[in-house]
């Protein structure tokens, strides 16, 4: 079987085998995700934003290290949890941030909201709010690039819960059937809402779910970005090079509950605090400091310059029209010239 | 024959296959009787549709060994069995008769399936714990799961059988019964009948795997490879799968190697996407024949005995269908009647 498990439930200390620049490029992304969200939660909190929000926070190193092994030219697809994908992908923060808020700038003209958030220009494919409904359409757009004979990868990222829904099935088996150049990644955060990995799953180890369609799978430490991006990575030129599509599983963890309006009592406190103490971030920056790549002034630069884009991006949200009235039917058909 | 014949004939029948199995010699001949029944039903049928008598029918010719050997190890009237629409041999064995499936293909009032309203090959009989099924593929899947939840709900010692085809296994409902006859170690014998075709759809067209049995460990229970033209392994196999069901240790799913040697139904021309050498080659792996071989072999079949039965069972068959010809169809005043389930 082309499988293995990288990870023990215990997540390991982050590795480093990278240069400087692209780990101070990881930790950037990682704290925009971090501060950005924070951000959101407070907007919310006030009324701000509308609809649902699910936060990406202790799940940073996950989104780093896959959205960062894919090309501009690829297509990424992730669920409603969905604002640290699109930023690293490429959306601008402004544009996500005038999304939460419901404005004609944001990046799905404020149709979307949080749920939905989505820039073609950028290939960020969008947020699904139906459960594993993203599976069959990323791996469609695999399969029109194998039409097409060009290059891309289609990413197709979903949560633990979903892999128990028919369109995951569905879709890994055709992907493999077809060889389309896609690459599944699954975030394990151990919950589906309030629901344990093991009462909506017959495995508990999702990488093994890929036996059923003889595909490549791999379980890996979600907290490590570096570790991530490696998996992602041959994933990613296994599906460019060869047509072969993989499951990546990312043991991970959401430090907030399911959404905004879920208070988490499903979990006890010990386990929370174990996981916050596997922080992706201040892991990744101790590993760095103690191998001597980063000092404390190189973090209060990378959290000011973020702090200064994160505010700058609720002042445009705040100061951004409203989609108009006239506006309403809008982008709801494709329309082709002249009409 | 000399006597030392004699003895080694009655010593091998003592060791035979069956009597290990715990089988009387009078519970394989009957199956012999089922698989011939099943068989005899079918050709009677597709004579039937080309009369123009009846419209549809979709064939279980060839799938007859996994079929009989299988509902030989389940509990009549105990053990709840979805079967799928190619199982004629599974509802005879469950206590279908003849009459009852022949008033199903001619749509008639007394169809105990569903009073002439379902297509032929929906197998349905409450009294007999038979469930009907939908027509779209794979819909049974969560229903079993479904009813084997209620089962151990109930803490009834029942255990739940259901039938499908290769090509049901890439339907997403059948990925959800699975998971969740999993999850809760439910008492469910998942059977699969792996003709090699869904349609005209080969399995290297519709899947990458070539043993469906590996998908069995996504789900954390044991897949189990069995030849489904061996009655006798067929029965072995579901009857381990049940015992282990009521021992409370969760489903097994079984795949069953067969194959459809008729088209798929009888508005399929398979001409069209396989070869007679493949048919022909299968055909020369009947289940029936070889189970005929193994019974000659240990001396409880002879041609005498074996015309007897096949004279019956014609017998039967031809009754079933004057009868069924001759009952009424069902009146327009009973047109909304079993839309609902009324108590
Ligand atoms: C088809 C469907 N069923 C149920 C829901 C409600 N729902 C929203 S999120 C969620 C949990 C999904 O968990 P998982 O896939 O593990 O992703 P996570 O939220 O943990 O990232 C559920 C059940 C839904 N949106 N769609
Ligand atoms: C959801 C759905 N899709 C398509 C069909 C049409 N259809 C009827 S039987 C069949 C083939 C199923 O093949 P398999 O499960 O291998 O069983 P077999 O007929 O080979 O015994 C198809 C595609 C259907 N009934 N339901």
């Amino acid at each position: 079987m082309k499988q293995r498990s990288q990870a023990s439930a215990q997540p390991r200390a982050v590795s480093l085998p990278l240069d400087k620049e692209t780990l101070l490029h990881f930790l950037n992304k990682m704290i925009l995700i971090r501060r950005v969200e924070e951000k959101v939660a407070e907007i919310y909190t006030r009324a701000k934003a509308g609809g649902f929000v699910h936060l990406n926070i202790g799940e940073e190193a996950a989104i780093v290290g896959a959205a960062s092994s894919l090309a501009d030219r690829d297509y990424l697809f992730t669920s409603y949890r969905d604002h640290g994908w699109a930023l690293v992908k490429g959306v601008a923060p402004r544009a996500v941030m005038a999304e939460l808020y419901g404005k004609a700038t944001g990046c799905s003209k404020g149709r979307g909201g949080s749920m939905h958030l989505f820039d073609s220009k950028v290939r960020f494919m969008g947020g699904y709010a139906i459960v594993g409904g993203m599976i069959p359409i990323a791996t469609g757009t695999a399969l029109a690039v194998t039409y097409r004979g060009t290059d891309e990868v289609a990413m197709c990222v979903f949560g633990e819960g979903a892999t128990n829904i028919g369109s995951f099935h569905e879709g890994l088996n055709v992907a493999k059937l077809w060889q389309l150049p896609v690459v599944f990644v699954c975030t394990n955060n151990l919950y589906g809402m309030g629901t344990a990995v093991r009462r909506a799953s017959s495995v508990s180890e999702i990488y093994r779910k890929a036996c059923a369609y003889d595909m490549v799978a791999e379980r890996i430490d979600g907290m490590d970005v570096v570790a991530t991006r490696d998996a992602c990575l041959r994933a990613v030129e296994r599906a460019r090079k060869d047509h072969e599509p993989s499951l990546v599983e990312l043991v991970t963890y959401r430090f907030r509950g399911h959404s905004m309006a879920d208070p988490a009592r499903y979990r006890t406190d010990d386990e929370v605090r174990w996981w916050r103490e596997r922080d992706p971030i201040s892991s990744l920056e101790q590993k760095m400091k103690d191998s001597g790549m980063l000092t404390q002034q190189e973090i209060d630069d990378i959290e000011a310059a973020v702090s200064r884009v994160v505010t700058e991006s609720v002042q445009y949200a705040e100061s951004s029209p409203a989609p108009g009235l006239d506006d309403l039917y809008k982008d709801v058909y494709v329309q082709s010239e002249g009409q | 024959m000399d006597s030392a014949e004699e003895t080694a004939v009655v010593e091998s029948h003592q060791n035979s296959r069956h009597a290990e199995l715990g089988l009387s010699d009078e519970t394989v001949v009957e199956m012999y009787y089922r698989l011939v029944q099943a068989r005899t039903v079918d050709e009677k049928m597709w004579t039937l549709h080309r009369q123009g008598k009846i419209h549809f029918i979709i064939s279980c010719r060839g799938q007859e060994g996994i079929q009989i050997g299988s509902a030989f190890a389940l509990r009549r009237g105990e053990d709840f069995v979805m079967p799928y629409y190619r199982d004629t041999g599974v509802a005879l064995v469950l206590g279908m008769t003849p009459r009852d499936l022949m008033l199903s293909v001619f749509a008639r009032e007394a169809d105990p399936a569903s009073g002439g309203r379902q297509m032929p090959g929906h197998f349905g009989y409450p009294r007999l714990r038979i469930i009907t099924g939908s027509s779209p593929v794979a819909t049974q899947l969560p229903q079993a799961a479904g009813v084997a939840l209620a089962s151990k709900i109930k803490g009834e010692a029942a255990v739940t059988a259901v039938y499908f085809g290769d090509g049901a296994t890439s339907k997403g409902d059948w990925h959800e019964g699975l998971n969740f006859a999993g999850i809760h170690k439910l008492p469910v014998v998942f059977i699969c009948e792996n003709n090699g075709y869904a349609i005209s759809v080969p399995q290297n067209k519709q899947m990458a795997i070539r043993d469906i049995a590996d998908r069995a460990a996504g789900y954390g229970f044991p897949g189990i490879i069995v030849d489904g033209n061996d009655v006798l392994a067929s029965y072995t196999v579901t009857k381990q799968a049940v015992q282990r069901a009521l021992k409370g240790d969760g489903p097994t799913f079984i795949e069953a190697k067969t194959f459809r040697v008729a088209p798929h139904s009888s508005d399929d021309d398979d001409r069209r996407y396989r070869s007679r050498e493949e048919v022909e080659e299968w055909k020369r792996r009947d289940p029936i024949e070889r189970f005929k071989r193994y019974l000659e072999e240990v001396n409880l079949l002879d041609d005498s005995l074996d015309q007897r039965i096949r004279e019956m069972v014609l017998e039967e068959v031809n009754e079933a269908v004057d009868f069924a010809e001759k009952s009424p169809l069902p009146s327009r005043e009973d047109l909304m009647k079993y839309v609902y389930y009324n108590s």
